[in-house]
């Protein structure tokens, strides 16, 4: 690429990112992880709730006083920010578990039915749609450890849909398919496309006009912006026996000429942007790190699945911060908003905790949470995996799977307005906590 | 020999004081909030007089679960699951009632610091699930054995060590070298048809084995977890035991 075509593209990110409080999953291209909004020190209530037909783990973007969201009951919603009410859904074919981005007037995201559209983000009517190959779930045999061994069965943890990236006249998205799409955002051509060897459900990221993605084959890439070709590739870790320990599905973070992207390898990485050369890594012992990092002032904000762990880390070296052990797995990424951090937790909570100390400031429980059906958690809120985790057997995952989302987990990521934060949860309803 | 098994359980009756007999088959349910479960739950005494029980809860894939900590006091009845539905050093789960009559019972059932009523009624006598016992072993399989598996890319040294006891099961010494030195505690081992098990369930390690005809190997299979791998053993350095 050129250097005036990668001012062009750094440019319109910069617009992009200027214009609007949160238009895009992470927040900016680079997917920093940080917000502008300011968060409440306090809670005081839910502002309002606004209820869906199914799961929510996509995240809430907003910008101009509009929320927009997707929900597994195939719509994108878009929401007026100050009273919840709704002023469109669009339905789609399928569940909508990817973040939409916002841009130039449009919406954009993926539905699980395998097509990606483009509706005007003030009406929702629709501009353009693109069919991928088809969505699927990361499956393996066995899959965990699963029965039937030799089966192929589907991961229930591949919850997310990649969310797109915007950039340069471009929109960036993974797929089911296994290809990396760009797409032109205005009239929805095919501009090329990047196959890798497997699902590609974590977000792209973009810098510097390099866009950079993990993928379930065990690899993660930088790929030309503007051309499409391979930049270079880093290899994660590989785990032949159970499939548990391999893939991408946390979305990079982009800082300072370093990529900060989990893995569930178990590691958090640090590459480098330019070269693909590993800087450091934390290793959490079998526990995936599949919520995406947060980067900012020279730290990396993260958590990870089984073991729970809240961590800060430094940025140039990876050394330990801060670690505290939270209740329940952690898919959700952490989102800095000043002097607090905001977490969303699978039992349920969305807690605000001190960006120095670490300490927990406010926590907001659904009423599933609170009403813990089938005993999905502890009396004191931890997941109750001995109750909850029988069996091998794949129908046994689903049932706690389903179990799970009684409770009102939270893998949606939080968003920040002024004063407001926006939170999915699993229970269907998109909540407003000030 | 019957005489004194009925004397003995009749002086430990007689020492519980107030004990109920609670032996037979109760089913009922435990009203977990979204989850009612049905309780299938056997007690019954063993030779020596001691309670002994089991329970079948089909919504969580539980049959035949040993029971322990059984208690029958005037109408006060407790018993506890064991080995499952519980973390590690945590309070086993637990039923905790009263007696009704003879044939119903109601109470509280405790789990992970959850608590929901539950109601059981005698329908029967007991058929308690008695878990498998540990055995001796072959006299072959006695002494050291060594051997070596690859997990995650990293090699891991393995040696058993079988001791035989008069009149008493025999007792494994199962250790593995990796990154760490981990002594495991076994609390089962079993030969049975040729085919030899050890389990230490605290850690979830198991291995089953044969001896190969006409060898010196003891082949088989680790398992930790999900995960099965192929193990031999044999004699270190070649040597008989």
């Amino acid at each position: 690429m050129n250097v005036s075509m990668i001012a062009s593209l750094t440019l319109a990110v910069a617009c992009a990112t200027s214009a609007a409080a949160a238009p895009m999953f992470r927040g900016d291209a680079a997917h920093s992880g940080v917000s502008t909004g300011k968060a409440p020190h306090a809670f005081h209530r839910v502002k309002w709730q606004f209820p869906t037909g199914a799961r929510i783990v996509s995240s809430p973007v907003m910008q101009d006083g509009v929320v927009w969201f997707g929900s597994d009951d195939g719509n994108i919603y878009a929401v007026d920010a100050g009273t919840g009410r709704q002023l469109w859904a669009h339905q789609t074919g399928g569940p909508v578990a990817a973040t939409p981005a916002i841009a130039n007037g449009l919406l954009y995201v993926g539905s699980g039915d395998g097509k990606f559209y483009a509706l005007n983000a003030k009406t929702g009517a629709t501009k353009w749609k693109f069919a991928t190959a088809g969505e699927r779930h990361f499956e393996a045999p066995g899959i965990h450890g699963l029965q039937p061994k030799a089966q192929m069965i589907p991961d229930s943890y591949d919850v997310y849909g990649s969310s797109p990236v915007v950039a340069g006249g471009s929109v960036f998205f993974g797929s089911g398919d296994h290809n990396i799409y760009a797409l032109d955002a205005v009239s929805g051509e095919l501009r090329w496309k990047f196959a890798t060897g497997d699902v590609v459900h974590a977000s792209p990221a973009l810098a510097d006009g390099v866009v950079y993605a993990g993928s379930w084959d065990s690899y993660f890439y930088a790929i030309d912006a503007a051309s499409g070709k391979e930049k270079w590739r880093f290899h994660g870790g590989e785990d032949a026996l159970v499939h548990n320990q391999v893939g991408f599905q946390s979305s990079p973070a982009i800082a300072d000429g370093i990529v900060y992207t989990g893995c569930r390898d178990s590691n958090l990485y640090a590459i480098d942007a330019a070269t693909g050369k590993e800087k450091w890594h934390v290793n959490n012992n079998g526990s995936w790190v599949i919520s995406s990092p947060a980067v900012v002032n020279g730290n990396v904000y993260f958590a990870t699945s089984d073991s729970s762990l809240y961590q800060v880390v430094d940025a140039l070296t990876g050394k330990p911060v801060l670690q505290q052990v939270d209740k329940s797995f952690i898919f959700s990424s952490p989102v800095v908003a000043g002097d607090i951090v905001l977490l969303g937790i699978t039992n349920g909570s969305l807690q605000a905790r001190d960006r120095t100390s670490g300490n927990v400031l406010w926590e907001f429980q659904t009423e599933g949470s609170k009403q813990n059906p089938g005993w999905v958690l502890t009396a004191d809120r931890h997941l109750n995996n001995s109750l909850l985790f029988r069996t091998r057997s794949y129908e046994a995952t689903v049932v706690a799977a389903t179990r799970l989302q009684g409770v009102g987990a939270i893998f949606s990521t939080p968003l920040v307005g002024d004063g407001v934060v926006y939170v999915g949860s699993t229970d269907g309803n998109l909540y407003a906590i000030e | 020999m019957r005489r004194i098994v009925v004397l003995a359980s009749g002086l430990a009756l007689a020492l519980s004081g107030h004990a109920a007999d609670i032996a037979g088959r109760w089913q009922g349910s435990a009203q977990i909030p979204g989850l009612p479960l049905q309780l299938t739950v056997d007690l019954d005494r063993d030779a020596s007089g001691n309670w002994v029980g089991s329970i079948i809860i089909p919504e969580l894939a539980m049959k035949g679960q040993p029971l322990m900590d059984i208690a029958a006091h005037d109408a006060a009845v407790a018993f506890a699951i064991k080995g499952a539905l519980v973390e590690a050093k945590a309070e086993p789960a637990k039923f905790e009632a009263q007696l009704d009559s003879d044939a119903t019972m109601h109470g509280r059932f405790t789990q992970a610091g959850n608590s929901a009523p539950f109601t059981l009624k005698r329908i029967g006598p007991a058929q308690v699930d008695l878990p498998p016992r540990s055995t001796a072993v072959a006299k072959e399989l006695e002494g050291q054995w060594v051997g070596e598996y690859e997990l995650m890319g990293y090699p891991r040294h393995v040696t058993v060590t079988f001791t035989n006891h008069e009149g008493a099961p025999a007792s494994v010494e199962f250790v593995i070298v990796g990154k760490k030195h981990n002594d495991l505690p076994v609390d089962f081992v079993n030969q049975s048809e040729g085919i030899v098990r050890i389990e230490s369930h605290e850690i979830g390690i198991n291995f089953e084995g044969r001896l190969r005809p006409g060898s010196s190997e003891l082949a088989g299979t680790y398992e930790q977890g999900p995960i099965e791998l192929p193990l031999v053993l044999h004699r270190p350095n070649g040597s008989g035991q």
